[in-house]
């Protein structure tokens, strides 16, 4: 008699760091750092600068080696085989400038196990998409920075890849390109696609972004479910737009008070009752607007340093 | 290796197809070719002129035998000699028996005005001396300087030979020099002239120092440029620095061989007309097969020993400046060989030629040159090659450890400390 298996339905992690360490002489770039990337869904590895978020790419592609710790990439353990599942694309980034687009996209099409023929296509493909087809017998020295920058997506998508890295990738980018990237990025998310974002600017891929993970000075602070860990910060936020200056600064309910001319955004106090705030600001001022907000996570991550510090 | 290919092939295409590598693979030969055109061009058009000299001497008769001789100066100057180029002088001669000062000063001024070209002064005293003194204005013209000191040698000693009673003929055969023709010989038959031999093993040694210098810079340069470019990091998503290294060694040093066999190919075709010319000095011009054999040989492992010295370099720095100051532990080795090629010509099988030629920053040059103008024991061969492979091997791995942490670091140069930390980083 055969046995038919049922396939547990289970969930893979494109991407799992198990406690990887990482030392430059005595700095210490990441320290035990453990986290776990479903796949298909739109990551945000986010800290500020220095805080080791490339160092923890670099360690999951294999572009270094960690000291401690082991990285596991879609349920098996790393090899360089799986390379060609990931598209990257390096904060650093930069072509040869001499070469002609088209013969670009290929080699680094080729680098990635395509054929030449489909490297070919498939950069063909891309560059009508993003309009840039006129151009695939230039020199990239020949094109404008914008253009130059669509190369660059090309290049780390060509090959299809089912885990797309991209390290700061809205910084440089003109604004009409970061929309044209966002599309893109929503579209392969959409295809299934696993997107892993490392910024340091945490309100460009707050919307994009289903998961994230804090890090500062190397460690993970915070990683989780966004919605998760907003709804656990509670609405603890106000803005309100009113003639006049309410003068809450000295009103018991009261954090702190951020006057912008146009509205003051008020952060209450712990255990705070917002309505209560009202009350007293309707008291004094005539409102227009009262509207209770999630903080972001710039505040989320003002607060998560103040409390490891 | 499907992407070491990938990586030669594009390293290769790009330089190859580029302006610069078309201009400089037709450029070299045409300069080598003026240099070797132009100055026996010249030394044609630069004909002997009419020299009129004196001979101050107290014996009359000594003066017009010298005066002979150095008549005769043209007839003498043969063939084998290589300093001796273009047409000779024709000397016209007076002789004078006044060795007073008043006489020394009035001919000083007739070399002033011109009236003279110069005068010997070559009495009693100066023969007592052996030194003769030629003043003259052309001080510099060793063409004179040669012709006046053969003259006077031969012209005293067939006075003083004729004067013990030999014949004229006697004293011609007696006085002739003898000609010496230098012949290698190799597995026991006679070969190529030894004038021959040095030409062949002095081209092939600065063609070598040559292309790895500018290879091995190529390599440096072609670093650095992918570091400014800020591709290095797009590229090791998918290739591992060694690979990048690799590629870039092998496909650089494949565009210096096809630009050495470019050059054999012109030098072939443009050099018989000049062979049929150089032949009655330097006799049959003929390089050996191991020859070439040891050029191709010591070619490859001289551009890999330099080219892994050259990439690390270049992943230190940042700029082709910093470069400049930074290069000197691979451009002094290669300068030293060359200038050590001196002694090893002279006496090739000496203690110090022999271990000069182990040392494997020299080896390729002057175990080259060893091998192109005597035949060393096949067990030095073979040392010196062990010795060049096991430091290849030891310089590419530690090379590649610098590379393989320079090529993303930006900013600062290495000190000594951080450079022997970065060997000892695991990746």
């Amino acid at each position: 008699m055969i046995a038919f298996e049922t396939q547990p339905q289970r969930v893979v992690n494109a991407v799992e760091l198990r406690g990887i360490r990482k030392t430059y002489d005595q700095f210490v770039a990441v320290e035990h750092l453990y986290l776990n990337i479903r796949e298909g869904s739109v990551y945000g590895l986010l800290g500020p600068n220095g805080a080791g978020k490339t160092s923890t790419i670099r360690m999951m592609i294999g572009i270094t080696l960690p000291d401690d710790g082991n990285v596991r990439l879609f349920g098996e353990p790393f090899h360089r085989g799986q390379l060609r599942r990931i598209g990257y694309m390096p904060e650093e980034r930069g072509l040869y400038k001499r070469m002609k687009v088209l013969d670009h996209l290929v080699l680094l099409g080729r680098l990635h196990n395509l054929s030449e023929r489909d490297a070919r296509a498939r950069a063909r493909k891309w560059c009508e998409r993003l309009q840039i087809s006129e151009w695939t017998y230039h020199k990239i020295e020949e094109l404008s920075k914008g253009m130059q920058q669509k190369v660059q997506f090309i290049a780390t998508l060509l090959h299809d890849p089912d885990l797309i890295i991209m390290d700061e990738p809205f910084s440089g980018l003109d604004p009409a390109n970061a929309v044209m990237l966002k599309d893109v990025l929503v579209e392969l998310k959409k295809a299934g696609k696993t997107i892993l974002f490392s910024t340091h600017r945490m309100d460009a891929v707050e919307r994009l972004c289903d998961s994230i993970c804090l890090i500062d000075h190397g460690r993970a602070i915070l990683e989780g479910d966004l919605k998760k860990i907003k709804a656990s910060y509670g609405k603890n936020h106000v803005q309100i737009e009113c003639d006049g200056d309410p003068y809450l600064e000295r009103c018991p309910l009261v954090q702190s008070v951020n006057n912008y001319g146009n509205y003051v955004e008020v952060q209450l106090k712990p255990g705070a009752d917002p309505q209560e705030l009202l009350r007293v600001t309707a008291d004094r001022v005539r409102i227009s607007r009262f509207e209770l907000l999630e903080p972001s996570l710039e505040e989320i991550f003002i607060d998560q340093v103040g409390r490891n510090a | 290796m499907h992407n070491v290919w990938t990586l030669v092939k594009r390293e290769y295409l790009e330089r190859v197809r580029s302006r610069s590598f078309l201009i400089f693979t037709l450029l070299m030969p045409a300069v080598m070719a003026a240099i070797m055109i132009i100055p026996a061009t010249l030394a044609q058009y630069n004909a002997g002129g009419e020299k009129k000299i004196v001979i101050v001497a107290n014996d009359p008769k000594l003066a017009s035998v010298v005066g002979h001789e150095l008549g005769n100066a043209k007839t003498q100057a043969h063939g084998g000699e290589l300093e001796r180029q273009g047409a000779p002088n024709v000397y016209t001669i007076q002789v004078s028996t006044d060795t007073s000062d008043a006489e020394r000063n009035r001919l000083g001024q007739q070399v002033s005005s011109g009236q003279i070209s110069g005068f010997v002064w070559l009495t009693d005293d100066a023969l007592a001396r052996h030194a003769v003194v030629y003043s003259t204005k052309e001080a510099a013209d060793f063409g004179q300087a040669h012709d006046l000191r053969n003259a006077i040698t031969t012209g005293i000693a067939r006075y003083h030979l004729s004067q013990k009673g030999m014949t004229g003929a006697e004293v011609d055969a007696l006085l002739t020099p003898m000609r010496l023709d230098t012949v290698r010989i190799e597995k026991g038959r006679e070969g190529a002239s030894g004038a021959a031999v040095f030409l062949t093993a002095f081209a092939m040694v600065m063609l070598l120092y040559t292309v790895v210098l500018i290879y091995g810079m190529a390599v440096m340069r072609s670093v650095i440029e992918e570091k400014s470019n800020r591709i290095l990091e797009v590229l090791l998503s998918s290739v591992t620095a060694k690979e990048l290294l690799a590629g870039k060694i092998i496909g650089v040093g494949a565009v210096g061989l096809t630009q050495i066999l470019v050059w054999v190919i012109f030098a072939l075709i443009f050099s018989v007309p000049g062979l049929v010319a150089t032949k009655s000095f330097l006799g049959e011009l003929h390089i050996p097969m191991t020859a070439i054999a040891a050029f191709a040989v010591f070619f490859l492992l001289g551009y890999l020993l330099y080219s892994a010295m050259y990439a690390a370099i270049g992943a230190m720095v940042n700029t082709d400046q910093e470069a400049q100051q930074m290069q000197w532990p691979a451009l002094i080795p290669l300068v030293l060989g060359v200038v050590l090629m001196n002694a090893v010509i002279q006496h090739p099988n000496s203690a110090l030629a022999f271990w000069l030629s182990l040392v494997p920053f020299f080896a390729p040059i002057l175990m080259l040159m060893r091998i192109v103008i005597e035949q060393p024991p096949l067990w030095q061969i073979l040392l010196c090659l062990a010795l060049i492979v096991a430091t290849i091997y030891g310089l590419l791995s530690l090379a590649s450890r610098i590379y393989r942490v320079g090529i993303l670091m930006y900013g600062k140069r290495p000190s000594w400390p951080e450079l022997r930390r970065w060997l000892r980083y695991a990746g």
